[in-house]
């Protein structure tokens, strides 16, 4: 997929916010608080956490923009990867993994709430549901527990009781797959 | 492992899933391997993509407005000299000034005193730099103790950002005939609970003991919270959390313990806030 055509683009957004322009952080607030809220409340499943974690997010994308790197990676990645460590440690820090075993790998809402009528955030979203929707149960089940949860290849075998060789392939084959079926989307 | 090996491990890396010494081993090849480092850039883009699959929550609307507040609370105390001006009139307030001009002075006072060591070795002879490495070592001691000094204003940072949220409460905390100079603030955020005490005046904590804050809410037991100790001043700061029962109705009181604390107070009260 490609970087959206957006009135300013999440580079120049995160550049800048490294300069110290607070409306350009609003405005990145304003553009990713749904999914990257939703990803923080989706590994710690508990609101008040995932707000705390959301506010130490952005107050780190306030302090660290200059360290984003476009030649290393979208800004959406790197702006995901600080929500998704930081509810992560969260999660390891409270302990509160085993509140979560039982919903491991739960498949993917069906529907996007009322609030994610952000057309271009849900139309991704649909996008890669979709994509994701059409790997193996296997491949997909390992990936969202690496994502969501994450679990190392080594835990994944042990909480699904399968060899490790086998975890190993489906994430790779999982990934993979997942990319030619965004590539096939994006065109 | 070869080259083809180290590709494996691309797809697991790019989702953290491989483990420790694994990740390690493949962080080394990549800083030799432009082709590896350019297809986990890949692969992290297409990971990310996943965080798309959580169903997107609206958060509520404060948690904008807290985070815009901390940023310009940062900046506040990133200008220092300008903080006066920000800060809503708490009495406080003039030990977060006497800390911040303590940390822009100590840092003056470290570069005056490199520049003294400077003119004195200009003037003198090769003896004299034993001096200037004496400075040196000032320096850095003085440079330790500002980034310890760093911790403390991470706190009144946070503290900072409280006082200026719109749903701050604030109970002022007097001294009993125990502690008649002791003084104290509670300050808590409504919604959330976030809290932070300060005290000031209390009498210094005996080796064994420490003081301990409570929670009285109307007509039920006190619920303790956390337990300090103050410096030489009998001044303390602390963050709390405020019980969500005792949020609008409680006193909060504080009293000395032993130094683990205690399940129910001891007598006499230090300081407390007024009865609602």
């Amino acid at each position: 997929m490609q970087a959206e055509p957006s009135q300013t683009s999440d580079n120049d957004l995160l550049h800048a916010v490294a300069r110290g322009d607070e409306s350009a952080l609003a405005a990145c607030y304003d553009r990713y608080r749904l999914i990257l809220f939703g990803l923080i409340l989706r590994i710690l499943n508990d609101r008040q956490e995932a707000e705390d974690v959301l506010q130490e997010v952005f107050l780190q994308v306030w302090r660290r923009a200059g360290d984003f790197d476009e030649a290393r990676g979208r800004a959406f990645t790197w702006l995901a990867t600080i929500a998704r460590s930081r509810a992560l440690d969260r999660l390891r820090a409270a302990g509160s993994r085993a509140r979560l075993a039982e919903e491991a790998a739960q498949e993917p809402a069906d529907e996007i709430g009322d609030a994610a009528l952000d057309a271009l955030n849900s139309e991704k979203s649909a996008i890669v549901r979709n994509a994701l929707a059409e790997l193996a149960d296997e491949q997909r089940k390992v990936l969202l527990l690496a994502y969501f949860e994450g679990l190392t290849q080594t835990e994944i075998a042990e909480r699904l009781g399968d060899p490790l060789g086998t975890v190993k392939t489906r994430m790779r084959s999982g990934l993979i797959k997942l990319r030619e079926l965004l590539a096939q989307h994006a065109t | 492992m070869e080259h083809q090996d180290y590709q494996q491990l691309l797809v697991p890396h790019s989702l953290n899933a491989l483990e420790v010494s694994e990740a390690r081993e493949l962080e080394a090849h990549l800083e030799t391997c432009a082709e590896c480092r350019a297809e986990l850039i890949a692969l992290r883009d297409d990971a990310a993509l996943l965080a798309y699959t959580a169903e997107p929550v609206e958060p509520r609307p404060e948690v904008r407005a807290r985070i815009l507040e901390s940023v310009r609370a940062e900046r506040t105390v990133d200008r220092a000299g300008a903080m006066n001006d920000k800060v809503v009139p708490l009495k406080p307030r003039a030990n977060w000034n006497v800390w911040t001009m303590g940390l822009r002075i100590a840092a003056g006072l470290a570069f005056i005193a490199l520049l003294i060591g400077l003119i004195v070795l200009w003037r003198r002879d090769a003896k004299l730099q034993q001096e200037v490495a004496q400075l040196n070592r000032q320096l850095n001691t003085q440079q330790h103790e500002l980034v310890r000094d760093r911790d403390v204003l991470a706190r009144q940072r946070e503290a900072l950002a409280l006082l200026n949220s719109p749903d701050a409460k604030h109970l002022e905390l007097a001294g009993s005939e125990t502690a008649q100079n002791a003084r104290g603030s509670f300050v808590y955020d409504q919604k959330t609970g976030k809290a932070v005490f300060l005290a000031d005046g209390l009498p210094a904590t005996p080796p064994d003991k420490a003081y301990e804050l409570w929670f009285i809410p109307k007509g039920h037991s006190p619920v303790p919270g956390r337990i300090f100790t103050v410096d030489s001043s009998g001044h303390a700061l602390l963050p709390e959390q405020m019980p969500a029962d005792a949020m609008g109705n409680a006193v909060i009181a504080i009293t000395l313990e032993p130094k683990r604390g205690s399940a129910v107070p001891t007598l006499p009260i230090f300081l407390s806030s007024p009865k609602s």
